[in-house]
């Protein structure tokens, strides 16, 4: 027999077996993009051979959730895994990072603390996280103008890529608008190792009417630079918690930042107004 | 009744049964937060020494917050057998742990025994257990409960199929629905975490679960967990439902914060009697988790185990189909790490059987906890393995809705195949029907959600 | 959230109808979010029956009695004008050309209060017919691209939709009433595009003179032919290009396929009409009807049946012609209601510029509008960008505020409609900027094309929103 007729044999069976479905040949699918975190990556589906590949497509684009992902045997697929894990990294590290100073100095603010000494005692300790430390209250009272209308600041809370992807955009727009309404505002600063609750004890040292920060939130896999406005008439340390009041979801896949910051300086504008915030406020 | 011992040479003593059970507690950063915990692992230890001596009845006799007050404590002290109850009330805790590890007991008697045990004695005994104690002891328990299918035979292992969406899209749903239902996910319950919690949309939701579960005549269960009043009004609107769900706490002043009592509690199942879809007679769904009453202050100066004890005494009043920890959702300052999530997750399992209840667990944890996906791989196999009765699915996963990561749909599959575990017969059945699963494996078509699609 | 009451009236060629519906909003984001609302249900209260449309003569619309169709229309729905929060007046077809049609809306604007009153032009209609018929929906509940075509007495609008996005729409001379018979099948009436095809096909049609079926029949299937060169099955022909509808855009695939077709209009109902009667209504609508059925149009590509055929138009003119705002905006509330507000649309090259803060092609371009549109007003549309820098927008303020101060007449306030949801942003900064010497109005969420019109209604849900009709041509 010769090569020819063998290779011709070879030929002939390969395609009767991939006919017949006995033998699968094609690659396992895998993206083509080189970050498999992205959203093009995440939108190809990995599974083999749907049924009906249009439909899948379509439910695809239905919903964030992670479909038509395919398996190993009943494990998941190699890149869906990595995928995961990256996420997992980026909210890690957004969790436990310390903002990068440059991003501060450019939004001309200066840090302050909390009475956490570290990321380990902020995160497990939201009582420390909701206090100043003595050197952070010299501070403000030294660098700060008191009594403002309204006080803003920034702080890390749970995610320091928040503030590192929307201070610089939400900040100035805020501040620009209450100023056009002939609002006297605080002087800016960062608040490191923060929670929600500090801004009670911000709000009583410098005797500003309206508190507001802008706080990291807790990351999902789905994006790690979310941020939240919690914004307090009157603020005072005891107070219940439905004295705030909450704009959230606040990062480029939400509502992007420069346009939460317009939303926000009417919200403190309304709050001010109206004396009161929170649940007492009238939307 | 004596508080105080001796432990390598040096002299401890507690004030109360709260302390020592506080004090006994593997550590947790919850008890840390709440400034209950031992403060050094040797008096961790001298509180088990002396919780060990203490009897069953000294234990039903100062539960952690009082009778008077709270009707938690009320409605698991009224339901005590007393006939049980006396045969072991001079038992020491150390005496009711070795009964129920020994080769003398068995699962009839530890269903007997159940009757018998108010929350305090469950968690003390499970404060003296260490990890695989606590695993052999569950496991020679099952807890059944039947809905439109029975859940918890041994032999089997069930899923929760969760295909939340970040907006409630009801099409975004059905596909990650359909999904989870070609790897052979949700005979527990399709059920899914509403973002809008307003009967309309649930309503919207629950027709859709309802219309996919008879079209495709699938044996299982289905609800949409909103707030439980929010279900009541859906169901009084006409929604179809199976089931209705309540996040439950340990205390009264905890359930007060959740927005509901134990009145709240009946109505519901009252409503369900007359107008649920579900065969019955099991049509409540609770879920729970360590250190949720410290974070609404109702924790009584409790530790948050004990406390955890106290929602399966509450369950257990209500017949409950399904109940399940969500044991990492809390957050770091609660269960700092995996080890304990891992920890918790294995002691709200046993308690929750020892109650009586048919118990389940969503494996989970969030970005800001020291965890990942190994450590969910690891809980998922140590509960499935001493038989807990659902674990949860949900896409690759990662919840989008939540913001947290549980068990993949995939995970079942794979679990099941290592442990020998089945789904509940008639889900299976239909998953053979629908060429999804042969012979306990995933078949070619598996993993398809296309095969649903008209 | 309260809801809108539209109110929907189609003057065709042969039929008038009117529906009422009811928009229902929603703020679909969270309590503790910015809010967005949405429109989430649109349902359609009242249908009135289908008046064949009065004239005065051939030629003419009968204004008057028009008006009192609609005044009782009105009645028996049980509203009155007052009750009315939007809606829209659509002259279509051949109707839309006849001389008389600015003088019947006026009749209709004038009863129909403050409603937001507009005309289609025959690509409008043509989008328009493919809300009302449900194919927009159903692109974008079955993410596919899919065709409608409502024919009616006078025109075929097509509009082409890939999953709720318009591709492109057309419009065609070729309707069910083109030719006009007796029952003894003497010719009453020929439309000059029902000439051209006789012509074509060398057959002679004489008002007043008898035809048989079968020309008619030849005509009717010619049309049919026509459609489907018109959505590219077959080649097409210089006779294409005769038949189409002065002012109407050509339909273009974009390199995309159309899965699906759907049929609506009066025609629509004729096509299942394969049996008895030929010429019912003293028109070629049911044989166009039959010649469809068998056409190589239906053998090509599957149809599916729309949610309205016959009122296709009125539906979609009562519930899709409105939209509202993103609900992030800046606005002076004086300024509202603007009816009929000339767009100049920027390219994203000039948007650019604006960036970049060079604003003398903006000012050379408003001046060249203002006077081309003989307008002392317009809107500027912009597409935007997502999540800008803070001083991307500050530059663009500024470039926006100057080249308006440059261009407009003093005291003229400033009007900005953009896709992107920048818009509250963006307005407080050009209020600061332009400190009361300009009123303005920044809105978003709007996509608006070079030579739209739009319209500006109150603001409602607490002032969150305002609702916006966006028309491709005025009338008359």
């Amino acid at each position: 027999m010769n090569q020819e007729l063998i290779s011709a044999i070879v030929e002939e069976v390969v395609k009767q077996l991939m006919a017949s479905g006995q033998l699968d040949i094609s690659p396992s699918k895998e993206c083509t993009c080189e970050d498999i975190t992205s959203p093009e990556c995440k939108a190809s589906p990995l599974l083999d051979k749907p049924q009906d590949p249009e439909a899948l497509e379509r439910m695809i684009k239905r919903t964030t959730a992670r479909i038509g992902v395919g398996r190993a045997g009943p494990r998941l697929k190699t890149q869906t895994l990595l995928a995961l894990r990256a996420d997992h990294a980026q909210a890690r590290d957004a969790v436990m990072k310390d903002v990068d100073p440059k991003v501060l100095e450019d939004a001309g603010l200066f840090t302050v603390q909390t009475l956490c000494q570290d990321k380990d005692a902020f995160i497990t300790r939201p009582d420390l996280g909701r206090q100043l430390s003595p050197e952070a209250v010299r501070t403000l009272k030294e660098k700060c103008i008191p009594n403002p209308d309204v006080q803003i600041y920034i702080s890390d809370g749970l995610s320091s890529t928040a503030v590192e992807a929307n201070a610089n955009k939400i900040l100035p727009v805020i501040t620009e608008a209450l100023q056009s309404k002939g609002l006297t505002v605080g002087t800016p600063f960062y608040l490191r190792f923060g929670r929600v609750g500090a801004q009670e004890h911000i709000a009583e040292t410098l005797g500003a009417k309206v508190v507001c920060v802008l706080l990291g939130e807790r990351p999902g896999l789905a994006t790690a630079e979310s941020m939240s406005a919690y914004i307090t008439y009157n603020a005072y340390v005891g107070m219940p918690e439905s004295k705030r009041t909450v704009v959230s979801n606040i990062h480029k896949n939400g509502t992007a930042a420069v346009e939460a910051g317009a939303y926000v300086a009417e919200v403190i504008a309304k709050i001010l107004e109206q004396k009161a915030s929170g649940v007492d406020l009238v939307k | 009744m004596r508080l105080s011992t001796v432990l390598a040479g040096k002299n401890f003593s507690f004030r109360s049964v709260k302390e020592v059970l506080a004090k006994a507690n593997e550590e947790k950063s919850g008890d840390i937060l709440a400034g209950i915990a031992a403060t050094s692992d040797l008096e961790r230890v001298a509180a088990k020494q002396v919780l060990s001596h203490l009897l069953v009845r000294d234990l039903r006799e100062n539960p952690v917050v009082p009778y008077e007050d709270d009707e938690v404590t009320r409605i698991n002290q009224d339901s005590i057998d007393p006939a049980v109850y006396n045969s072991i009330a001079n038992w020491t805790i150390a005496e009711l742990r070795e009964y129920i590890l020994s080769y003398d007991c068995t699962e009839d008697d530890l269903h007997r025994l159940s009757r018998g045990l108010t929350s305090e004695v469950i968690a003390g005994v499970c404060k003296l257990m260490s990890n695989l104690d606590l695993i052999y002891a569950a496991n020679k328990v099952r807890v059944t409960a039947t809905c439109n299918t029975t859940i918890g035979r041994r032999g089997c292992l069930s899923t929760r199929l969760q295909p939340n969406h970040p907006t409630d899209n009801v099409e975004g749903i059905t596909a990650s629905l359909f999904e989870g239902l070609s790897y052979g996910s949700g005979d527990a319950l399709l059920g899914l975490n509403p973002v809008n919690d307003t009967s309309a949309s649930l309503g919207e939701v629950l027709r859709r679960f309802d219309e996919v579960k008879n079209r495709f005549e699938i044996p299982t269960q289905i609800c949409v967990l909103g707030h439980i009043t929010t279900q009541i009004e859906a169901v009084e609107k006409g929604a179809p439902t199976d089931m209705i769900f309540q996040s439950i706490a340990g205390s009264q002043k905890g359930n007060s914060a959740f927005g509901f009592s134990a009145e709240t509690v009946r109505q519901a199942q009252q409503l369900l009697k007359e107008r649920g879809t579900a065969k019955g007679p099991n049509v409540m769904y609770f879920e729970t988790g360590q250190g949720s009453e410290l974070s609404s202050d109702a924790h009584y100066g409790a530790d948050q185990v004990t406390m955890e004890s106290r929602c399966y005494g509450f369950a257990r009043e209500f017949n409950p189909f399904m109940v399940n920890t969500v044991v990492g959702f809390i957050g770091p300052e609660y269960l700092y790490d995996s080890r304990q999530v891992i920890r918790a997750g294995l002691e709200d399992h046993f308690m929750a059987k020892l109650h009586g209840v048919p118990m389940g667990c969503d494996c989970c944890y969030t970005n800001h906890m020291m965890a990942d996906q190994n450590d969910i791989d690891n809980l998922s196999m140590l509960l499935a393995s001493c038989g807990v009765n659902y674990i949860l699915g949900v896409p690759t996963s990662d919840d989008v809705m939540l913001n947290y990561q549980t068990n993949a749909y995939h995970d079942a599959a794979a679990i099941r195949e290592i442990l020998g575990l089945r789904p509940i017969r008639e889900f299976e059945a239909w998953l053979e029907k629908m060429g999804i699963m042969e012979n306990g494996h995933l078949t070619a078509r598996a993993g398809d959600p296309t095969i649903f699609v008209k | 959230m309260p809801d809108i009451l539209s109110v929907g009236i189609d003057i065709g060629t042969s039929t008038t109808q009117l529906v009422f519906s009811r928009i229902s909003m929603e703020n679909m984001s969270g309590y503790f979010c910015v809010p967005r609302i949405c429109i989430v249900d649109k349902e359609v209260i009242y249908k009135s029956p289908v008046h064949l449309t009065p004239l005065k003569n051939a030629v003419l619309i009968d204004g008057e009695a028009i008006r009192q169709i609609v005044a009782e229309e009105f009645r028996k729905a049980g509203f009155t004008p007052k009750d009315v929060d939007t809606g829209a007046v659509i002259i279509t077809g051949e109707s839309a050309r006849k001389e008389n049609a600015a003088a019947v809306l006026e009749k209709l604007g004038g009863f129909a209060g403050e409603f937001v009153v507009s005309t289609a032009g025959p690509d409008l209609e043509s989008i328009i017919a493919g809300k009302g018929s449900g194919v927009f929906q159903y692109t974008i509940d079955n993410t596919c691209a899919a065709a409608n075509l409502d024919i009616g007495g006078g025109t075929t609008n097509i509009v082409f939709f890939d999953n709720g996005e318009v591709v492109s729409k057309g419009c065609l001379d070729i309707g069910g009433r083109l030719i006009r018979l007796k029952k003894d099948l003497t010719v009453e009436h020929v439309s000059p595009a029902a000439t051209k095809i006789a012509q074509y096909l060398g057959i002679r049609l004489t008002p007043g003179q008898k035809t048989t079926v079968s020309d008619l029949e030849r005509i009717t299937d010619k049309m049919a032919d026509l459609l489907a060169q018109a959505l590219y099955i077959k080649p097409q022909e210089p006779l294409l290009q005769e038949i189409r509808t002065p002012g109407s855009a050509w339909l273009e695939l974009q390199n995309k396929r159309i899965s699906r077709i759907c049929f609506s209009g009066g025609v629509a109902d004729c096509i299942a009409k394969l049996d008895g009667d030929p010429i019912p209504y003293g028109d070629i609508g049911v044989l166009l009807g039959r010649s469809l059925a068998k056409g190589a149009l239906m053998q090509a590509i599957p149809t599916v049946a729309g949610t309205e055929t016959i009122r296709a138009t009125v539906v979609g003119a009562g519930t899709y012609t409105t939209t509202i705002s993103g609900s992030t905006i800046t606005y002076a509330r004086e300024l509202f209601p603007m009816k009929n507000i000339p767009a100049l649309k920027l390219t994203v090259q000039e948007q650019d510029e604006c960036f970049a803060g060079r604003p003398e092609t903006l000012v050379q371009k408003i001046k060249w509008f203002l006077q081309q549109s003989e307008s002392e007003r317009l809107i500027l549309a912009l597409p935007g960008t997502a999540n800008p820098e803070y001083k991307e927008i500050k530059t663009l303020a500024h470039c926006l505020c100057e080249a308006t101060d440059a261009a407009l007449p003093a005291g003229a306030p400033v009007l900005i409609v953009l896709e992107q949801d920048i818009a509250k942003a963006l307005g407080i900064l050009m209020e600061k900027e332009l400190s009361g010497r300009r009123k303005v109005a920044c809105i978003d969420g709007i996509k608006v094309e070079q030579g739209d019109y739009v319209d500006l209604g109150r603001p409602m849900l607490n002032g969150l929103v305002i609702p916006v009709v966006v028309k491709t041509l005025l009338f008359g």
